[in-house]
């Protein structure tokens, strides 16, 4: 159940970067990329199904956990493979690593309830069928003027 | 540990999200979300997440201090009291309340907002105005010439409900960031966005059509709106005739703005106009978004008219999903205005070159008589302070300094009073400048209500008590009134808030205990009214209920790009940071991520200067210079450059001409030359 982001949403105010640090600590996980002028894109931790970072963990402090790639510190030598092995990005180690924790204790991660644009959510369907509604309306109103 | 969730209302920008604040062992520890908020659901913007920084930082303002010869001395509040009462009450005996200014703030409650105002206007000062002069004056005189009231006409969630959102001279998505999911959410039902700005912003992202125009041509964008809109019968004839007047002069005012016309002028294609124009006309419900991209220009005023006759002719008022919404910049700079903290008008809007007025509240005050008559405008205290005319000023939560266009002119305005008495929460550049500095609360540490954009009315609690010696601005500005002889004898916010009811019909029904929950949309004249958050839907306030359609002709900017000056300066807000910035500037996680200076400059400009990506570069104009870190981007065209305006520098370049009618300075078009630096 990682944190699914709506690309044509997001609109690059980094509510979440600073929601995220909030929250944890004063160490985010989360990173807005600029594209450019034109777009932004958030990138969380994708919880991959095979994650890299897990299999670079010699102690097993990262592992997966049903869906979620969980984080035990007590495990954690800081070594930094796992950042070197993570292709996204957003496993970061200082003295220990850090990650995204899926908001371990709160219902909803704070990214989602934080962002103003509802960008983000656990949904991963749900981008692609608002893109689907909006489409639908497009062609009910003959096309976007 | 036992904890306790205190709601408050977001100190930052004008959309009143509301939020929780965790205090334990009475210190604030945390933030929790409020889902059931209407018009935030619960998001907060990177500022929102970052409020509580600045509540235990290191340089809040903790005891009274007066200058002295090598610097600041602390002092008890009664000496600081003593030297009020002898600056100010000496300027008042001496040079009469006319010389005397106050500058109240858009960042109290309106609690406090009201008592400012009182306690100027009892000491018989007309010279009280707020920061709102130098965002949203234009749509105060313009919206309540055009449709009788001024304020956001439709509440924020209504966007959903519209089927095409024209927002124009508004970056909402980095400034009022709550916004851009109710338009996401009307786009996903299949409204058109439009977006009319000199930058290609965050908010341009959203867009559908994007009408990327010169800065300072708004008045020929929007009159070749509405020429289209005229010419190709797209006109609402019903609500022309049932709920205007003055729409023949229209029709006879826009016939030279055809779309080649003011394609020439704008830079804007002729074809984008048309589809605009029919977009917004054709579609059932239309809703135009504003903000200070129209105000703040020696034009302010005739844009913010020719947006209300696009309104007006196109029947886009008082109904679910349409209006005119000008985006409010501080978190209760609507409120600032309502309580008549402005040189033009008393609280409600009573005008204050009516005697009636006068006569009203020196009736509901108890005071023997009031100053008729309109007073010095903030930017005009300045001017007058410069020349002499003004010996004394109290400010209140303002910084001129840095939010002032010309800041070196500012600089030596405040240099020349007798006598300076400024009540911040920080040392900032204006605080600078005083002989006596009174430190005071933040949002967290008081309680009392503020009115947001959408004219919500909302009640924010204390959650933590302030540092040090420092008061809520309601106890200090009692203290000060009592101490000049006046007799303001308020235990609480509510006390106050008991009096505006009585006073101002708008808040009439308000009280204290109809505002538990998410607050009530004014008007509200009385207990059992359920608030107003779509105005206009049974007419206008003014004559025969009807609006009045205000023609505007284009005229150019006061600058413009010349041989010497060869750049359109152009200046605006980033996400991560909040007006002057004295509160952003100061916490850690939002200055990391916008630290500096910078000047966003096409990359075309800056190839033909050789100034490469990171570059310190130097900007000047004929008012002074400021250096900054160059950006190289194609989110402004050839010939503009962008800089923002929460670090100081940027206000040394713009501009002082104002307005004429509601004295705004053009902060948005300055001349300017960009140069390395040695």
């Amino acid at each position: 159940m990682p944190v699914y982001v709506d690309i044509s949403r997001c609109i690059g105010c980094r509510s979440c970067e600073v929601a995220c640090k909030r929250v944890h600590g004063g160490k985010g996980h989360v990173n807005v990329h600029m594209a450019g002028d034109h777009a932004s894109v958030p990138v969380f931790c994708h919880h991959c199904e095979e994650a890299t970072c897990t299999m670079a963990c010699f102690t097993g402090a990262l592992y997966k956990d049903g869906e979620r790639t969980a984080f035990d510190v007590e495990k954690c030598t800081g070594c930094g493979l796992c950042r070197l092995a993570c292709p996204f990005g957003v496993v970061w180690s200082d003295k220990i690593a850090h990650k995204c924790d899926l908001c371990a204790g709160r219902e909803t991660p704070t990214c989602i309830l934080s962002c103003p644009a509802n960008a983000l959510s656990t949904d991963f369907e749900l981008a692609s069928r608002r893109a689907r509604t909006r489409a639908a309306m497009a062609a009910a109103h003959g096309g976007r003027r | 540990m036992p904890q306790v969730l205190v709601p408050t209302v977001c100190p930052y920008c004008g959309a009143g999200c509301q939020f929780f604040i965790s205090v334990e062992k009475e210190r604030a520890t945390g933030i929790e979300y409020m889902p059931e908020h209407p018009a935030s659901e619960g998001a907060l913007c990177s500022k929102g997440n970052a409020s509580l920084e600045v509540l235990y930082h290191q340089d809040r303002l903790r005891y009274p201090l007066k200058k002295t010869g090598d610097g600041w001395a602390r002092i008890s509040w009664h000496e600081a009291q003593e030297l009020i009462v002898r600056g100010l009450g000496g300027a008042l005996k001496k040079f009469g309340p006319e010389r005397v200014g106050f500058l109240s703030s858009s960042k109290c409650t309106n609690e406090e907002n009201y008592l400012i105002e009182k306690l100027a206007r009892c000491l018989g000062s007309k010279n009280i105005d707020n920061c709102a002069r130098l965002c949203h004056a234009p749509s105060v005189v313009g919206l309540n010439r055009t449709l009788g009231a001024a304020g956001m006409t439709n509440p924020i969630p209504d966007l959903a409900n519209s089927k095409c959102v024209f927002i124009i001279g508004s970056n909402l998505a980095e400034n009022h960031a709550i916004l851009s999911r109710w338009i996401n959410r009307a786009k996903d039902e299949g409204a058109v966005v439009i977006v009319a700005d000199p930058r290609m912003t965050h908010t341009a992202w959203m867009a559908d059509i994007f009408l990327q125009l010169k800065p300072g041509t708004d008045v020929a964008l929007l009159n070749g709106l509405a020429h289209v809109i005229i010419k190709e019968g797209l006109i609402d004839k019903d609500y022309i005739a049932k709920l205007t007047r003055g729409y023949d002069e229209l029709v006879e005012a826009v016939k030279d703005y055809s779309p080649e016309k003011v394609s020439e002028i704008t830079g804007v294609p002729a074809d984008d106009i048309i589809r605009a124009a029919r977009a917004y006309a054709i579609s059932p419900t239309s809703a135009i978004l504003y903000s200070m991209g129209i105000t703040q220009h020696c034009t302010g005023t005739d844009n913010v008219q020719a947006i209300a006759n696009l309104a007006l002719i196109s029947g886009n008022l008082g109904k679910p999903g349409s209006g005119v919404m000008p985006l409010r910049g501080q978190n209760n700079v609507q409120g600032a205005c309502d309580m008549g903290a402005l040189a033009e008008f008393y609280p409600g809007y009573k005008k204050a070159d009516d005697p009636e007025t006068a006569r009203f509240f020196s009736a509901g005050w108890g005071r023997g008589s009031l100053p008729v008559g309109r007073g010095l405008t903030a930017t005009e205290m300045i001017d007058a302070a410069g020349k002499g005319d003004i010996k004394a000023m109290y400010i209140v939560g303002e910084d001129p300094m840095n939010s002032d266009p010309s800041s070196n002119h500012t600089h030596d305005a405040l240099e020349k009073l007798d006598f300076l008495v400024v009540q911040d929460i920080f040392m900032t550049a204006t605080a600078q400048m005083a002989d006596v500095v009174l430190p005071a609360a933040v949002w967290a540490e008081k309680e009392g209500t503020y009115t947001s954009t959408e004219r919500r009315v909302q009640w924010s609690r204390k959650a933590v008590s302030p540092p040090g010696e420092a008061r809520s601005d309601l106890e200090i500005v009692c203290d000060v009134a009592n101490h000049l002889g006046l007799d303001f004898d308020y235990p609480d916010a509510a006390a106050v808030l008991a009096e505006i009811n009585r006073l101002v019909p708008q808040y009439g029904g308000i009280t204290r205990e109809r505002l538990d929950g998410m607050g009530l949309i004014w008007p509200c004249p009385d207990k059992d009214h359920p608030g107003t958050p779509i105005l206009h839907s049974l007419g206008f306030k003014l004559q025969d209920g009807r609006a009045s359609i205000m023609p505007v002709q284009y005229r150019a900017a006061a600058e413009n790009a010349s041989w010497d000056y060869p750049f359109i300066l152009t200046t605006g807000r980033v996400a991560v940071h909040h007006n002057a910035g004295s509160m952003t500037r100061r916490s850690p996680s939002l200055i990391e991520r916008e630290p500096e200076l910078f000047v966003e400059i096409n990359t075309n400009d800056a190839a033909r200067l050789k100034i490469a990506d990171g570059d310190e570069v130097l900007v000047t104009s004929l008012r002074g210079e400021t250096s900054a870190r160059a950006r190289l981007t194609d989110k402004v065209k050839k010939g503009v450059v962008f800089m923002p305006f929460h670090f100081s520098g940027t206000n040394k370049l713009t501009t002082e001409v104002t307005d004429p009618e509601a004295r705004i300075p053009e902060f948005k078009v300055s001349a300017c030359k960009i140069s390395w630096r040695d």
